[in-house]
């Protein structure tokens, strides 16, 4: 991994998501993790930002069961599960919860990534072809 | 309170003299600038002025036509020769910030008599569910690391409700409470959009959306225009009107998009309020009429607590015992607010405004809260994270 005094670009993050797993962005500096991507540390403000591997696992923070699509495109989707994660090294990030039932799902619940890397179906608005993290429920 | 960026700031020498709406509603035979023409010559009718007197304009986007530069259509399309002029936008909270920007145009003699006006057809421009799309696809949600995962507005205000629930203890029967009173108020007010009174029952069983949050429990989509007139207390004297005194205001910022932000329960809400109160020398208990922001019902719940009404958590239980209806110790949005009365987009918060100076006045009719003195106005942008406050007091 290269050391860069810019910081982190979203390609970078997406590009380092798909060869290497489930990452964060860290400051190199601090050492602390943010979440999503800012042009400096928000606790430092260091430009020394990479994205590192983590655990990937965490908690439900809150969640939401969306029974109307925003758009078509959700509309095969529904009802399905939004929420957010607040991740084992600190930082919280939205995302979709998959294979659980809706109706199971609680707040502090633990989960860990899913198959964000064999995801096959094509992901939408995003510039880099790689879908979002997607989570699901924890197994050891 | 917390100090960040120094000293006391001291109120702004303005004062509201003019206030006025367009038909709300539906109303498919007015455009966005139709609608801001009939609600701004309301207004400077009110005061007693013509468009000839406006020498400033603030105004605020709208969603439904491509207007590249607000303030330029805004300004052509109403006659307006400004001396100062500017499209403001902090979202829901812009209808608050105009106020601001405009006492502190007419306070530092830049300009003498600013028109702030925004709204448009959201409604008959476009079918409800193009709205609500158009809603979701307009940003609140971070574009990549968000959106992608399909959330509505109100999906991203349902993970503020669900966490406060799970903290709290807070219930869909308190939450259907606002919604009720809401409906109640506007049920009074001849300019609403929506009056037939409903149950919590309804609430309760009203189309669940994005649990926790239901049909009932979300803003109304409206065509509707408001406008009000900022003016120098020196003018005022001449003008048809009681002018009311801007005696404090703040702005407090606490996230933009809500997936990151670590404390979905209490919001920016809490600075705003602390420099409104302190810039007025007043404190909660002070207020006679809080006229809060209610994109969801969720929202009104913690804006009472940050905003010093409650302590934090207590607001569902607040709602549920004390009420915030027309009799109770503080009575909250008395026109019926973005829930009932209306929601043409951005500056459906500035209906919070014109009904807080109605009530300063006297004139608020059926909703009239007996002897308001003060009257606390709240703008919330975004996903709960950008607010303003503006207390409001008899000139």
């Amino acid at each position: 991994m290269t050391t860069s005094v810019n910081p982190l670009t979203s390609h970078q993050y997406w590009e380092s998501l798909r060869t290497q797993g489930f990452c964060l962005p860290q400051c190199q500096a601090c050492k602390e993790f943010h979440f999503y991507l800012r042009p400096a540390c928000p606790a430092c403000g260091s430009l020394n930002i990479q994205a590192v591997v983590t655990s990937g696992r965490g908690n439900v923070y809150s969640f939401s069961i969306v029974y109307r699509a925003p758009s078509p495109a959700f509309e095969k989707d529904v009802p399905y599960v939004v929420a957010i994660v607040a991740t084992d090294e600190g930082p919280h990030l939205m995302t979709r919860l998959i294979k659980v039932k809706p109706e199971e799902v609680t707040v502090g619940m633990r989960v860990m990534v899913s198959g964000w890397r064999t995801r096959d179906e094509p992901a939408e608005r995003l510039s880099d072809g790689v879908a979002p993290p997607l989570f699901e429920p924890e197994s050891l | 309170m917390t100090r960040v960026n120094g000293s006391r700031r001291p109120p702004l020498n303005a004062v509201i003299v003019g206030i006025g709406e367009s038909t709300v509603g539906r109303v498919p035979h007015l455009d966005a600038l139709g609608l801001q023409r009939m609600a701004a010559a309301n207004a400077l009718a009110d005061a007693g002025l013509t468009f000839a007197d406006v020498d400033g304009l603030l105004t605020t986007p709208i969603r439904v036509e491509n207007w590249a530069m607000p303030c330029g259509v805004v300004s052509e399309g109403l006659g307006i020769q400004a001396r100062y002029l500017a499209t403001l936008d902090v979202a829901g909270a812009s209808g608050v910030a105009m106020a601001h920007h405009a006492a502190m145009a007419v306070a530092s003699g830049q300009c003498e008599t600013v028109l702030c006006v925004g709204g448009q057809n959201m409604l008959s421009f476009q079918s409800r569910g193009d709205a609500v799309q158009k809603l979701a696809d307009a940003g609140w949600a971070h574009p990549d690391f968000e959106m992608p995962h399909g959330p509505l507005v109100p999906t991203l205000y349902a993970l503020a409700a669900q966490r406060h629930m799970h903290e709290y203890g807070t219930t869909h029967e308190q939450l259907a409470q606002v919604a009720v009173t809401m409906r109640e108020n506007a049920s009074l007010n001849p300019l609403a959009h929506k009056k037939e009174l409903i149950s919590v029952a309804d609430v309760m069983q009203s189309r669940m959306i994005t649990s926790p949050l239901r049909m009932l429990d979300c803003a109304l989509v409206s065509d509707g225009a408001v406008a009000f007139i900022v003016t120098t207390p020196e003018r005022a004297r001449d003008l048809k009107q009681m002018p009311v005194k801007l005696l404090g205001h703040g702005y407090g910022h606490s996230h933009t998009y809500i997936g990151d932000y670590k404390n979905v329960t209490t919001t920016g809400a809490v600075r705003s309020g602390q420099e409104a109160y302190a810039m007025a020398g007043l404190t909660p208990r002070d207020i006679d009429v809080a006229q809060l922001y209610d994109c969801f019902t969720i929202t009104v719940l913690i804006e009472l607590e940050d905003l010093g009404f409650c302590a934090k958590g207590e607001g569902g239980h607040y709602v549920a015992s004390q009420g915030i209806g027309l009799s109770s110790p503080l009575p909250v949005t008395t026109h019926g607010g973005l829930l009932s009365a209306g929601h043409p987009g951005l500056a459906g918060g500035m209906f919070h405004l014109t009904e807080g100076v109605r009530q300063l006045r006297g004139q608020a009719q059926a909703r009239q809260v007996p002897d308001a003195q003060v009257v606390l106005v709240h703008g919330n942008g975004g996903i709960i994270g950008l607010h303003n406050t503006l207390i409001l007091g008899k000139g």
